[in-house]
């Protein structure tokens, strides 16, 4: 049935020519090169020794169900947001064709389009009309925009004096009436404080009881899991996987075993380090992933040192699934003195008690050469998680730990002074 | 075939797709060359009001003088042109008081030099919108031709004021005002549909736009009369499409001499020519903007 798709994607691919933007950049170059490539969509096959295309998404076939929630995951530069961005029409396809059905809202970031020196006012009708929004529509949303936005105060004053925070409301909150039949989210929800996020999220909750067919591009898992039946897993620009959430989110999850972070750069002349495994342990020595709140972690790390180096500093750190980096252990900065790593070998360290939140959790390992010098190797570690009954990431922020509490005011004897004890009484048993 | 289910369609998606004709899209690697899509531009036309607006509303904020400067900037270069064209070196002026003579020159000067350099640029000038969000992106360039239209009405009302101070009145001639603008502005969206693609990759041509335009402004009857070109080299003069635009303009607003027919007439076949290849080479470039820019 033609009429329950509402995007179908047939072979879509986006090829970049590497190094095009500096390249093409210089206008004598061109002139030397003669003006037909003008003429050209862009992208004409490259001479002969000069720098090759490559290929940012290839071969994208599927199709989406109206009111279907779909999750893209892979790492950076695996095209997710290439995918988004051509089914977004922002950019066009080099091969393949696909088709969408309806209103699509696009936030590949929110808030693109605000002018800084306008007021939230009309960056509110500015923003609207960008997204697609005609002006009696945005005129007849107005109050319940600024209202969702929290900052009806600040309506008139230009945006460049928002916070950032204000900034973001504002633009999301445009966002959100939209009323999209398709929705096209790229890690929007990542911001602004939790309680907006748990707006945001509710605002996706309810678009999809509306129907709406959503993609949501995240490395945030547990929202992947939350608001999605079926993932996209893009590798490289391709897609490895397209299925049920839980199948898809373990096989990414394998796959970023030891994978290359995705921020490392080596360069040519780095001496060679590899990792080659990491194991997590618990407090009996038994090798597990489900960390009880409070308990130890061993973590086992093997290497080889294919080119010595000395002086290492070792680190390894742990990041929420929402990308927060929420701790680093380093040996430097522990004191311990690794003089020389070569060869293969093995370093082991033992965490204090783990009082991080539940939630996911990555390691990440890297290693620099002498103190704070280049570092020649980092790669993504096993995943944990952290299991508390009460203590979660929506509520409880990054780690907990019990505090020393006082109520001075209440248990004084009468003779303080009476101010401090009106104070005292107001406040709610 | 029936393209939107009844049940999901939302009050708002139901009048856009009333208005559009159409909502949902294909998706396809290349178009054929004559594919324009001016439909497209014709169904974002609010937000091309809306993107004209904000420019209008941004360019005097924060500014003392405010609006005025719309036209401070064209009364100087008038002033400045009167005493130096029309006092030292004595250059004619078909009969007209100097300043009333340069006035009207430069007052349509400025709109289209202002119109081509804001739709060569603009493009890059908005390269965040053009990175981040899908819109018909021929709606830059067609608002950059109509903003300027503002300070031009205003400098047109000033133009009229000082005539009547000179004892000079319109006649039926001043309903040519509206199509010569219109064909100056043809002119100067051609110029942007070139410009903006090529300053999209090669951001050089921001920097040759302003002595480009100066050059120009001299190549063209602004300071002097056309009469003052010598005969014989008249016809090479009329392939500046400005010449006939700039005659005609002056032709309308005072009521005096004659229209020079041919000197129009090879302006706008230079000018449609122009105008046909820019939105072809405009829509060839049109996808890789976000890629390049």
């Amino acid at each position: 049935m033609k009429n329950d798709i509402a995007i179908r994607a047939r072979g879509l691919g986006k090829r970049y020519r590497r190094g095009q933007r500096n390249k093409s950049n210089s206008f004598r170059e061109v002139l030397v090169d003669g003006a037909k490539s003008l003429f050209g969509p862009g992208a004409t096959p490259s001479a002969p020794g000069s720098s090759p295309d490559f290929w940012a998404l290839r071969n994208a076939t599927f199709d989406i169900a109206r009111g279907e929630n779909v999750g893209i995951i892979g790492l950076n530069g695996a095209g997710k947001s290439t995918l988004l961005k051509i089914l977004s029409r922002i950019t066009t396809p080099t091969e393949g064709t696909g088709r969408v059905e309806g209103r699509l809202g696009a936030l590949l970031e929110v808030g693109t389009g605000f002018h800084q020196e306008l007021t939230g006012r009309e960056n509110v009708f500015l923003y609207g009309s960008i997204l697609g929004m005609q002006r009696e529509e945005i005129a007849r949303k107005f109050d319940a925009i600024v209202d969702f936005s929290e900052i009806s105060d600040f309506i008139d004053t230009p945006v460049k004096r928002y916070s950032s925070g204000m900034y973001v409301r504002l633009a999301f909150s445009v966002a959100a009436h939209l009323d999209p039949d398709i929705l096209l989210l790229d890690e929007v929800l990542a911001v602004g404080d939790f309680t907006f996020q748990r707006k945001c999220i509710d605002f996706a909750h309810d678009l999809e009881r509306k129907g709406a067919t959503i993609l949501f591009v995240s490395h945030n898992m547990f929202s992947i899991k939350s608001m999605c039946q079926r993932v996209i897993y893009l590798k490289r620009g391709e897609i490895v996987f397209d299925g049920p959430t839980d199948e898809g989110l373990k096989l990414y999850e394998t796959d970023c075993r030891l994978a290359v972070a995705p921020w490392f750069h080596p360069e040519p002349d780095m001496p060679v380090v590899d990792i080659t495994d990491i194991e997590l342990f618990g407090e009996d020595g038994e090798r597990k992933q489900m960390f009880n709140f409070g308990e130890r972690m061993t973590i086992r790390v093997r290497y080889d040192a294919k080119d010595p180096i000395t002086d290492p500093d070792v680190r390894i750190g742990i990041n929420r699934s929402d990308e927060v980096h929420c701790s680093t252990f380093s040996s430097v900065a522990d004191g311990i003195g690794l003089s020389l790593l070569s060869g293969p070998g093995e370093i082991e360290l033992t965490t204090p008690p783990i009082k991080l939140v539940s939630d996911l959790y990555t390691l990440t390992i890297s290693v620099r050469e002498k103190k704070y010098g280049r570092m020649v190797v980092a790669r993504l570690g096993e995943t944990f998680h952290v299991r508390h009954p009460v203590f979660a990431s929506n509520a409880f922020g990054v780690f907990n730990e019990p505090a020393e509490w006082n109520s001075l005011a209440l248990l004084q004897t009468n003779s303080r002074d009476d101010i401090q004890l009106s104070i005292a009484k107001k406040q709610p048993a | 075939m029936n393209v939107m289910p009844p049940g999901t369609v939302s009050p708002s998606t139901g009048s856009l797709a009333k208005d559009g004709g159409k909502s949902g899209y294909d998706l396809r690697p290349s178009r054929g060359i004559f594919d324009l899509e001016l439909g497209d531009v014709w169904r974002a036309r609010e937000l091309l009001f809306v993107l004209m607006m904000r420019d209008v509303q941004v360019l005097y904020r924060q500014a003392v003088l405010g609006v005025a400067w719309a036209i401070i900037q064209p009364v100087f270069a008038v002033i400045i042109f009167t005493i130096i064209f029309g006092h030292f070196a004595k250059i004619g002026s078909d009969g007209l008081p100097y300043s009333v003579f340069a006035f009207a020159g430069v007052l349509i000067w400025t709109y289209f030099s202002e119109s081509v350099r804001r739709s060569s640029t603009a493009l890059v000038t908005d390269a965040e919108l053009v990175r981040k969000i899908y819109f018909p992106r021929l709606i830059i360039p067609f608002g950059s031709v109509i903003a300027p239209l503002i300070e031009f009405t205003i400098g047109f009302l000033i133009l009229l004021v000082l005539m009547v101070w000179h004892g000079l009145y319109p006649s039926w001639h001043i309903l040519a005002v509206p199509p010569l603008l219109f064909v100056a502005g043809a002119l100067a969206l051609a110029m942007g549909l070139w410009l903006g693609p090529l300053n999209v990759r090669f951001r050089d041509i921001k920097h040759t736009l302003p002595f480009m335009l100066q050059i120009w402004m001299y190549a063209s009857p602004i300071v002097y009369p056309a009469s003052i070109v010598p005969p014989e080299w008249r016809w090479a003069y009329a392939l500046n499409p400005m010449v006939g635009v700039v005659d005609g303009f002056r032709w309308a607003v005072f009521g005096q001499g004659k229209l020079n027919i041919d000197t129009l007439a090879i302006s706008l076949v230079l000018i449609a020519f122009l105008l046909v290849g820019g939105l072809v080479f405009f829509k060839r470039q049109e996808r890789v903007f976000a890629d390049v820019i």
